[in-house]
């Protein structure tokens, strides 16, 4: 937006009833993590309502009348994205009764986790107060095990939080133990039920009036490109072997790989095939014994110099809120920090489809930004000073920082 | 015609049979029938024992004994004479592993198991592991199948036991021939068998190897309480007593359990023969030190499929890497005079076994030695060597005939004898008719030729059209068959017999007989030779293979000397010391003998190797209070609510990958903790991360012993997803089982003191009052208030402290009250939310803590997180607002206090030990990576030579790799293989 644009507007709302002053923040003198790549040092951020409307530096003397949050030493990020997590879906992991993310049964693509989004739930106030403002609700377990709606971590309800509902439907490529003697029969049978599944959804499309079927109706977009398949898959064969079947069967479906520990021995080819890939939590050990010890924190950055576009994840509900540290490693492993960045944030929301709205910090984007002390990506540096939804500033005091003032107190009274 | 010896001794046995039974205490049916087996070899080399080799000899059996060797010995005309001209014999083989004639003689209980009692019926002590009372000669009986193949394998006796349970019984020493049981049995308690597998047993407990190993100890100390009392009568317990002098035969898994076998014979004063698993070359020296005798199997692999690169990545470095050096174990083992005998035990069959047998000499093995651990060695562990391992006048006639030294590749066992009884291994042909013959049918001249494999014949018949022939031999009588042409089906069959031999070399000059065409015309036949065939020599490589290096530990990371510990300066670092000081800016730190010796400015020491520290941090090394790492088969004995018995230091593994990775991660120390399954778990190992070293030597000497207790969900097992009945099921039941633990414990003290011949000593009741006497410490897995609060006022009420609450996710809540007991609190940073016990955790817990004044750190639980615990602790100044020192505290200093080693490591101190940590960026950040992990003065991770580790174990891989391709296209067989991964344990597993 141009200067001149930015006047004109501001000039119209004063027409209007001088509501440009109420309505507009400036957030001065903070490092700006633009998120896609770019960082501004001592620069500005313009919100109005729930958009960010400029971004730069030097703005103050073209918004001498708005709201000014001075952040002077602080960190400006964009609001985080947990993707491929059971937030909201899962409350306590081994209380049976909290969890409603994975439906009885091998194939799913009907059931969406949308409408089981749980606003209330505790653990997402946990994460906002590390960052995370969006998360992509992923149905688990079985072959195919749902469509994952992506929401925002504060709301008063799903239909509030939606972001983008049905975003994609999940498959999980069978793997068999490679230490079943029948396994290569047992991984044929299995990706044999893929096909026939794939087969079956097909034929329901073309059909004029099928008779109602659920679970076929529900491939519809997916199978047209509309909505990614997010193909979950582990092994370096699985890798080839799932990703050639869809490329010669079904070259319309939209591929992201998800989890895919192994991505870095198949650089090429997946360079090859244009497909991002959604690490899961590289906070782990290596897969194998001759692994290097770090390849889990190298991944990231060999497959971004590879220019494979990348996400990070991790599924855990509770974990979600660790989601900036595994940036921070891949960061201290290979990545520049902006570059790291991207991989919680506009690569997340690219993927996503939703970066239209969000996922970086540019002009016409929600205003969805948290603030840090300093260093996001590292742990002793990521405290949050203020965070905003849509404009709107989230109350940091969870239910854990109240439990821990309870006890201070109690202490202190001794 | 001549006879050959071998068809001649057959016919001879046949009427000998009823000689064997002579003397017995059978009925006899008919009249009597005594035959003497009286025969003697001639122009034989004989084997007498290692070592002693007689060529062109004799050798004369007299009814099952051997009466006379020698090469002039006077070979009475009664005795038959048998030519074996150009045969090679050896002494039978012995093996002391064996199931034969046994293997189904366990008796399994069947039905539900029970957590705590024995459902066997009868007078059986609680464990149905302990399966001494079993009695291989009581259910012994000859196995024709599994005869032929020990026969063929050269093996002639073999000390058999039933493979069942963890104590086996005893072991009866047998002949593997197919006479009658009575007559086979040479020793029916020979020896008594152990092993580390509870076998048919569906007793819950043991379910860990240390479990096991808790066993065998309370089973010892059980039958030494046994003698002493009158009250009981337990088969079990009467049985080991009653086999105590018998030498004992242990079967070990690998190289670690053959240390921990023997740690066990040590710790009884008992001579084990250990039987390994052919990997024992990976850990010699500290198998040579046990002064244990072995047994070892021949059991090589077979090469990996690696053709696809994807699939060789499954494999594991140690595999490709056993695979070649398998075949040199026996060869190393003897190189280090290290006592071993050979088992055919893990060879698939006799082929493969004298397969092995003869590359394990191609690699270096000594052929002699090789002879003496199949003959001499076992039979004198036996005490045997009288009657059996070797060829002497007056021992029993067992021996085996070879058409070749036994050691050369294509040396095959034709004959075995036992007790002077024939049993033919090779279907020999009697005459040999390989080679190239003229046939003549009706005057029509062919050129076959005639080829002999394995015994079975097969040839082709030369012209335009190449024709295959079939040939077939039946007590002298040949027929062949052909096709009348290329693409015919018709066949003409001949029928022919021999009409002149070589009588020097058996092979057949001429056949004549009658030919038979497909329209039923007759025709004369002959086949007349015209030259030998040659037989195809295999160019054997006498060199010894190029193998590679043994590395310590025996995996990835590996070195192949163990790295140590040398003079170091530190030059120029940021050093956050722990201490008073606190930071010291552009400091030396020098190092030697493991200690540190120096800190300040412009040190020198002699022969100091200098490492610019220069803009990095040194700290002492991380401290992980609460780790699962490099624990072999289980880190919970699940199985009762109080093992305090089971002790992690008897399952430590060496080899575990994750002791690297977490150096790698700046630890130098851990505490192996027992998991959470039960109130009282089993007793800690506290190791210093000596990567390459033997699990004894991984343990921190002199540490202070500690146990494992646990609370809540697990040990009331909220979260098994089965119905169990195991008590307890609530909080309220954890408290009476301390109460009662302890307070039993108490009256077992006064009791051993009043009577302690008659009071059974009892590991669990010892353990339990160790804590009571301050002798050892709790580390205790928790994580409400209310329990806290309840285990603090047990240790109150029974004046003891709780040393260390682990996890300990509500302490911010009773912090005050872990203060007054003098409890430490080693908790995670952010855990939370995993199951309901913790949904109050929150993550300023360790700053609440920190503040209060309870020695407080953070633990791992976990091999990734603990390689990043600087990180962990970071997030406390985050969440809690503390100073970096009091995080950086939380990863060092303070775990050392709780384990009680802030003596000797925890801070940067002259006169501590050298457990240093030089970072590359200031250690609480997320950039900070490990440069050098030093653990008492030793470098043993160095960033830079990981690389250099990383190519040389990629270069390894690929040259392994490579020779398997090659070994595939030389023709041998290869097999799928995906190595296993060590184990990745946290507290919640109920292995």
């Amino acid at each position: 937006m141009t200067y001149l644009l930015k006047i004109t507007r501001c000039i119209a709302f004063v027409f209007i009833g001088s509501v440009c002053m109420a309505q507009t923040t400036i957030i001065q003198n903070a490092t700006i993590h633009i998120g896609n790549g770019k960082l501004i040092e001592n620069g500005s951020m313009v919100i109005e309502k729930d958009k960010i409307v400029e971004v730069g530096q030097n703005l103050k003397n073209l918004y001498k009348n708005a709201k000014t949050i001075d952040a002077a030493g602080k960190h400006i990020y964009p609001g985080l994205i947990a993707m491929n997590n059971i937030m909201g879906l899962n409350e306590i992991d081994a209380v049976r009764a909290t969890k409603d993310y994975q439906e009885h049964g091998e194939f799913n693509p009907n059931v969406r986790s949308q409408i089981a989004f749980h606003t209330d739930s505790k653990i997402l106030p946990t994460a906002i107060y590390n960052g995370v403002l969006y998360t992509q609700a992923v149905p688990q377990g079985g072959v195919i095990s749902g469509s994952s709606s992506v929401l925002k971590t504060k709301a008063w309800n799903w239909e509030d939080a939606t972001i983008r509902k049905d975003d994609g439907i999940h498959l999980h490529w069978p793997q068999v133990s490679p230490n079943n003697p029948k396994q290569d029969e047992l991984l044929g049978l299995a990706i044999q039920e893929i096909e026939e599944f794939f087969v079956a959804a097909s034929q329901y499309q073309l059909q004029t009036k099928p008779k109602f079927n659920a679970r076929l109706a529900a491939m519809k977009d997916l199978l047209n490109g509309k909505v990614n398949l997010y193909l979950h898959v582990q092994e370096a064969q699985s890798i080839v072997r799932s990703v050639g079947f869809f490329k010669q069967n079904y070259p319309k479906i939209k591929l992201v790989l998800v989890g895919a520990p192994d991505a870095y021995l198949l650089i090429d080819f997946l360079k090859n095939h244009q497909i991002p890939v959604v690490l899961g939590n590289i906070h782990r050990l290596p897969s194998r014994n001759a692994e290097a010890i770090d390849q889990p924190y190298i991944t990231p950055s060999q497959l971004v110099q590879a220019g494979i576009k990348v996400a990070i994840s991790l599924e855990g509900s509770w974990e979600a809120r660790n989601l900036a540290y595994l940036a921070g490693t891949a960061a201290a492993y290979g990545l520049s920090k902006e570059d790291a960045l991207k991989t919680i944030t506009l690569h997340v929301a690219e993927i996503l489809e939703v970066d239209k709205q969000i996922g970086s910090l540019e002009v016409g984007k929600n205003a969805s930004f948290i603030i840090a002390e300093g260093d996001l990506l590292d742990m002793k540096t990521s405290k949050l000073w203020r965070a905003f939804l849509d404009g709107e500033e989230l109350d940091l005091k969870n239910e854990q920082v109240k439990l821990a003032e309870k006890y201070l107190q109690k202490y202190q009274k001794k | 015609m001549k006879k050959n010896y071998t068809t001649g001794i057959f016919l001879l046995l046949l009427f000998a049979a009823q000689f064997v039974r002579a003397q017995s205490t059978f009925p006899m049916n008919g009249v009597s029938n005594p035959l003497s087996n009286y025969f003697a070899i001639t122009q034989v080399s004989i084997q007498c024992k290692p070592g002693v080799q007689l060529k062109n000899a004799s050798i004369l059996v007299r009814d099952g004994k051997i009466e006379a060797i020698g090469t002039d010995i006077m070979i009475p005309k009664e005795a038959r004479i048998i030519n074996g001209k150009g045969k090679y014999v050896y002494a039978s083989f012995i093996d002391l592993f064996s199931d034969y004639g046994t293997e189904n003689g366990s008796q399994p209980i069947s039905g539900r198991p029970n957590f705590y009692e024995n459902n066997k019926k009868g007078a059986y002590a609680w464990n149905d592991a302990v399966k001494s009372y079993q009695d291989a000669a009581s259910v012994f009986k000859v196995d024709e199948k599994k005869s032929k193949a020990m026969l063929a394998a050269g093996f002639g006796a073999s000390l058999t036991a039933i493979p069942d349970g963890i104590f086996r019984g005893t072991a009866s020493l047998v002949l593997t021939a197919t006479e009658h049981e009575q007559k086979m049995m040479l020793k029916a308690k020979a020896a008594t068998q152990m092993s580390f597998n509870k076998g048919s047993s569906k007793q819950p407990y043991p379910g860990s190897m240390m479990g096991v190993i808790a066993l065998i100890r309370q089973t010892y100390l059980d039958a030494d309480w046994y003698k002493q009392q009158k009250e009981e009568y337990l088969l079990n317990l009467e049985a080991i007593n009653a086999s105590k002098n018998l030498p004992v035969i242990f079967e070990s898994e690998n190289k670690l359990a053959v240390l921990r076998a023997a740690k066990i014979a040590k710790e009884f004063n008992l001579n084990y023969i250990i039987k390994g698993n052919g990997d024992e070359y990976q850990r010699i020296s500290e198998i040579k030190a046990t002064g244990n005798k072995l047994i070892i199997p021949l059991n090589f692999p077979k090469p990996y499929e690696v053709s696809n690169p994807l699939d060789a990545l499954r494999i594991n470095l140690a595999d490709l890497k056993h695979w070649e050096m398998a075949p040199a174990n026996a060869a190393k083992l003897h190189q280090s005079n290290i006592p071993f005998a050979l088992t055919m035990q893990g060879c698939s069959d006799a082929k493969s076994f004298i397969q092995n047998l003869q590359k394990s000499v191609l690699y270096g093995l000594n052929p002699d030695a090789a002879i003496a651990a199949l003959t001499t060695i076992p039979a004198e562990w036996l005490g045997m060597n009288q009657q059996i391992g070797s060829i002497e006048k007056g021992m029993l006639a067992n021996f085996f005939l070879s058409n070749a030294p036994i050691f050369e590749a294509d040396a095959k066992i034709i004959s075995h004898f036992v007790l002077g009884k024939e049993y033919r291994i090779e279907p020999e042909l009697s005459y040999l008719l390989n080679g190239h013959y003229t046939s003549s049918i009706s005057n029509v001249e062919t050129h076959w030729n005639i080829k002999e494999k394995d015994g079975k014949l097969s040839g082709s018949i030369i012209g335009a059209d190449t024709l295959k022939l079939s040939i077939q031999e039946v007590q002298g009588i040949y027929t062949f068959m052909f096709a009348e042409g290329k693409n015919s089906t018709s066949q003409t069959r001949i029928n022919a017999w021999i009409e002149k031999l070589d009588s020097q070399s058996n092979q057949i000059v001429s056949l004549k007989g009658t030919a038979f065409t497909s329209k039923g015309e007759t025709q004369q036949f002959y086949l007349k030779l015209d030259s030998i065939g040659v037989q195809k020599i295999k160019k054997e490589n006498k060199n010894l293979p190029n193998i590679g290096e043994v590395i310590y530990p025996f995996c990835e990371y590996g070195n192949e000397q163990i790295p140590k510990a040398s003079n170091i300066i530190f030059r120029g670092a940021t050093v956050w010391t722990n201490e008073k000081d606190s930071i010291l800016t552009e400091t030396d730190v020098a190092i030697s003998n493991g200690k540190i010796i120096g800190i300040g400015k412009n040190l020198t020491l002699a022969n100091a190797q200098i490492i610019d520290a220069k803009g990095k941090f040194l700290t002492n090394g991380i401290i992980d209070e609460h780790s699962h790492i490099a624990i072999y088969r289980g880190v919970n004995e699940c199985t009762q609510n109080n093992t305090a018995e089971v002790r992690i230091g008897d399952a430590v593994n060496s080899e575990d990958i994750n002791i690297y990775r977490q150096l790698s991660g700046g630890v130098i120390a851990c505490q192996q903790l027992h998991g959470s399954c039960n109130p009282v778990g089993g007793q800690s190992s506290i190791i210093k991360l000596r990567w390459g070293k033997a699990p004894e030597e991984m343990k921190i000497s002199q540490a202070a012993g500690f146990i494992k207790f646990a609370l809540g969900e697990n040990v009331k097992q909220s979260n098994w997803g089965i119905e169990t009945d195991r008590f307890p099921q609530t909080r309220m039941g954890v408290e009476q089982v301390y109460y009662d633990a302890f307070i039993r414990a108490r009256e077992y003290e006064a009791a051993r003191k009043a009577n302690p011949l008659l009071t059974r000593k009892d590991l669990e009741m010892e353990a339990m009052l160790e804590i009571l006497n301050k002798k050892r410490f709790i580390s205790c897995h928790s994580y409400v208030q209310s329990e806290i609060n309840m285990l603090m006022h047990v240790g109150d009420s029974l004046g003891f402290t709780v040393n260390t609450f682990t996890h300990i996710l509500e302490g911010y809540k009773v912090a005050d009250k872990m203060k007054k007991h003098g409890a430490s609190a080693s908790t995670f940073a952010d855990w939370w939310a995993y199951k309901f016990e913790v949904i109050d955790a929150i993550p300023q817990n360790a700053g609440i803590l920190n503040a209060m004044g309870v020695v407080t750190a953070i633990n791992s639980d976990d091999a990734e997180m603990g390689r990043r615990l600087n990180q962990e602790a970071a997030k406390i100044i985050k969440y809690a607002g503390i100073s970096e020192m009091d995080a950086w505290k939380m990863v060092t200093l303070n775990p050392a206090k709780m384990l009680h080693l802030d003596h000797q490591t925890g801070s940067i101190k002259v006169g501590k030990d050298a457990d240093l940590v030089l970072w590359s960026h200031t250690p609480l950040s997320i950039e900070a990576k490990a440069l050098y992990t030093v653990v008492d003065g030793v470098i043993y991770f160095d960033r830079e030579k990981d690389k250099a580790y990383r190519m040389k174990m990629d270069l390894e891989r690929q040259r392994l790799i490579q020779k398997m391709i090659e070994a595939k296209q030389n023709g041998e067989k290869t097999e799928q293989k995906v190595s296993e991964l060590d184990p990745d344990y946290h507290c919640e597993d109920f292995e």
